[in-house]
C-alpha cells in the first residue's frame, strides 16, 4: 500500500497545484478517477466513479473567487476509496466531502498565512529585483504541491473510514468560520484599492457603483459599461473646455 | 498621493514587443495564481507574468522599480482572460503613460472580466466538456477523461494565447488615439475604476447576518427585516470602509486580515453569521 499511497500523493500534489496554476484542468475527478484506477490496478471502477464524482460535483469551481469544498483532495480521496474498498461511487462521495470540506478551510488558512511573504515581494519590487518576485512565486507552487501531496497520502495509507471519522472530530464551527471570514476577505483588498485611487472628487463614481449593484444589482460589466458612459462624457466634457474651440462647433453653437 | 506626480526618467516609448516575448508571457500567466493570498490576491503572480516585459521596456531602474512597486499592488481578476490585461497594460507601459491612468484601466478591467470569465468557463465551457468526459468514463470508456482535456485545453490555450495580442494590439491602437491630455486619460481610467470597485463591494464582499428574532408568535430576521430594509449590501460596505479607514490609521493589512478571521470565527461560534 505504501507505493501506491506514495503514487497517489505525487498525483495530488500535481493537481494541487493544477487547480490553482496551469488550470489545465487535470484535478477534475473524471481525470484522477482513471489516473488513481491506473495506479491501484483497476481502470474500470476508477473511470467509473471518477465519472460520477464529476457529475455530482460539477458545480464546485470557484466562483467570483469563493472557495468550493476542494474537489483535488475529494476526487483522489473519494475515487481512491471507491477503488479499494470496492464501494459504490455515491458512498464514496460521502466519505470524500468532509476531507473536501476540510481541506478547503486549511486553504483558507494557508491564502492568510501566505499574505506576510507579500512584504516580501513590495520590498523586491522597490530593489527592481525580478528573481526575487520569481522565487515568491514558485515558492507558493512548492507549498501547494506538499501540502496536496501529504493531506491525500495520509488517509489514503492509514485508512480513509478512520481519517474521516478524526476529520469529523474538528468542530464544525471553525470550519463554518473559516469559510465565513473567506467570504469577507475581499473587503481587505478592496479596501487598500480605495486608499490608493479615492480622492474626494471621485467619492460621487464609487457612490454610483455601490448602488447600481447593492440596489439595481446589476452586473459588474454593466456597472463598468455605466462607469465608462461617464467617464466618457467627463472627458470629452472637459477635453472641449480646455482645447481651442473647433471651427464647426461655433457653427452649431450658433443655430 | 506621490504616485500623482511620479515622471519617468526615462520618458521614450520602448519599442514594441515581439511575437515572441509576448507568448513567453502568456505561458508565465499560467503562474497567475502561484502565490495567491488574501491580502494582495493574485498581485505576485500577476507581477510575475509581465515582468519580463516591463524589464525590457524599462531600462531605467528606477522606472523598473516603480512599475513592478505599482503591479504588487491588489489584482483579481479571471485567471483564463488575464492575458488581454496583460496586453493592454503592456502597451500603456511602453508608452510611458501616466501610472495613474495605468492603474486606472487595470482595476477598470480586472473586475468585468472577472465575471465574464466566470459565465465562459465555469459556467458554460466547463459543465458542457465535463459532463461528456463524465458520461462516457461512467460507461467505463478510457477516452472520457481524454476527450474532456482535449476539449477544455483548446479552448483555454486558444482563448488565452489569442486575448494576449489582441490585448497588446489594441492598447497600442487606443494609446496612439488618445495622445491628447494624459491626465485627462487617467481621471477617466480613475472613474470607471471606482464605480467598478463601489460595485464590487456589494457583490463579492459575502457578508451576512444569519439570526432570527423570536418573540412569541412574531420573528424577526435580522438581515432581511432589519439591515436589507435600511440598505442592501450595508455590511459589506461597513466592513470595507472600516478596514479601509484602519488602514489609513496605519493598520497593517495583515492585522486587518486577522481581525477578519476573528470576525468569521465568533460569528460561527455563536451561530450568528
Amino acid at each position: 500500500m505504501l507505493m501506491e499511497a506514495i503514487l497517489i500523493a505525487i498525483w495530488a500534489g500535481i493537481i494541487g497545484i493544477d487547480l490553482y496554476v496551469g488550470l489545465t484542468h487535470m484535478h477534475r475527478p473524471v481525470v484522477t478517477g482513471l489516473v488513481v484506477g491506473l495506479i491501484l490496478g483497476d481502470v474500470t471502477t476508477g473511470l467509473i466513479v471518477g465519472g460520477t464524482l464529476e457529475l455530482i460535483w460539477m458545480g464546485m469551481v470557484p466562483l467570483a473567487g469563493a472557495q468550493p469544498p476542494n474537489v483535488v483532495i475529494g476526487g483522489v480521496i473519494g475515487t481512491a476509496f471507491g477503488v479499494i474498498a470496492g464501494q459504490d461511487p455515491q458512498v464514496a462521495v460521502g466519505v470524500a466531502i468532509p476531507f473536501a470540506v476540510a481541506v478547503q478551510g486549511l486553504i483558507t488558512l494557508f491564502f492568510t498565512l501566505f499574505a506576510p511573504v507579500m512584504h516580501k515581494a513590495d520590498q523586491f519590487a522597490l530593489d527592481a529585483n525580478t528573481k526575487g518576485i520569481d522565487r515568491i512565486n514558485y515558492l507558493g507552487i512548492a507549498i501547494l504541491f506538499s501540502f496536496n501531496a501529504l493531506i491525500a497520502f495520509l488517509p489514503i495509507y492509514f485508512g480513509a473510514e478512520q481519517a474521516a471519522a478524526f476529520v469529523e472530530t474538528v468542530p464544525q464551527w471553525i470550519i463554518d468560520g473559516l469559510s465565513i471570514a473567506g467570504g469577507i476577505m475581499p473587503a481587505i483588498g478592496f479596501a487598500m484599492l480605495l486608499r490608493i485611487m479615492m480622492k474626494v472628487e471621485y467619492i460621487m463614481f464609487f457612490i454610483v457603483g455601490f448602488i447600481l449593484a447593492a440596489y439595481l444589482e446589476l452586473p459588474i460589466l454593466a456597472i463598468a459599461l455605466i462607469g465608462l458612459a461617464i467617464a466618457l462624457y467627463d472627458f470629452y466634457q472637459n477635453k472641449n473646455k480646455q482645447g481651442p474651440a473647433p471651427k464647426e462647433e461655433e457653427i452649431t453653437d450658433g443655430i | 498621493m506621490a504616485s500623482n506626480s511620479y515622471h519617468y526618467e526615462d520618458t521614450t516609448s520602448a519599442p514594441d514587443l515581439q511575437p515572441k516575448e509576448l507568448r513567453k508571457l502568456a505561458w508565465r500567466s499560467l503562474l497567475l495564481q502561484a502565490s495567491f493570498n488574501y491580502e494582495r490576491m493574485q498581485a505576485a503572480g500577476w507581477l510575475y507574468s509581465i515582468l519580463p516585459g516591463l524589464k525590457s521596456i524599462h531600462k531605467n531602474k528606477k522606472d523598473l522599480s516603480k512599475s513592478m512597486k505599482d503591479h504588487m499592488e491588489f489584482f483579481n481578476t479571471h485567471p483564463f482572460l488575464v492575458t488581454f490585461i496583460m496586453g493592454i497594460i503592456l502597451a500603456m507601459e511602453q508608452k510611458k503613460e501616466d501610472r495613474e491612468a495605468i492603474r486606472g484601466i487595470k482595476v477598470a478591467t480586472m473586475g468585468p472580466l472577472g465575471g465574464i470569465g466566470d459565465a465562459l468557463f465555469y459556467l458554460t465551457l466547463l459543465p458542457i466538456t465535463a459532463s461528456i468526459g463524465a458520461s462516457l468514463a461512467v460507461n467505463g470508456n478510457i477516452f472520457g477523461p481524454f476527450v474532456f482535456l482535449i476539449m477544455f485545453n483548446i479552448i483555454h490555450f486558444g482563448v488565452r494565447f489569442g486575448l494576449m495580442n489582441y490585448g497588446y494590439k489594441t492598447g497600442v491602437k487606443a494609446i496612439a488615439k488618445l495622445k491628447e491630455g494624459t491626465q485627462h486619460v487617467s481621471r477617466a481610467a480613475s472613474i470607471v475604476g471606482l464605480t467598478v470597485v463601489g460595485g464590487l463591494i456589494a457583490t463579492y464582499v459575502s457578508f451576512k447576518i444569519d439570526y432570527t428574532w423570536t418573540q412569541g408568535e412574531s420573528e424577526l430576521n435580522v438581515q432581511t427585516d432589519i439591515l436589507d430594509q435600511i440598505m442592501p449590501a450595508l455590511l459589506p460596505l461597513a466592513y470595507t470602509l472600516l478596514v479601509y479607514w484602519l488602514l489609513k490609521k496605519g493598520r497593517s493589512p495583515l492585522t486587518l486580515i486577522g481581525l477578519t478571521v476573528v470576525v468569521g470565527l465568533i460569528g460561527s461560534y455563536f451561530g450568528v453569521m
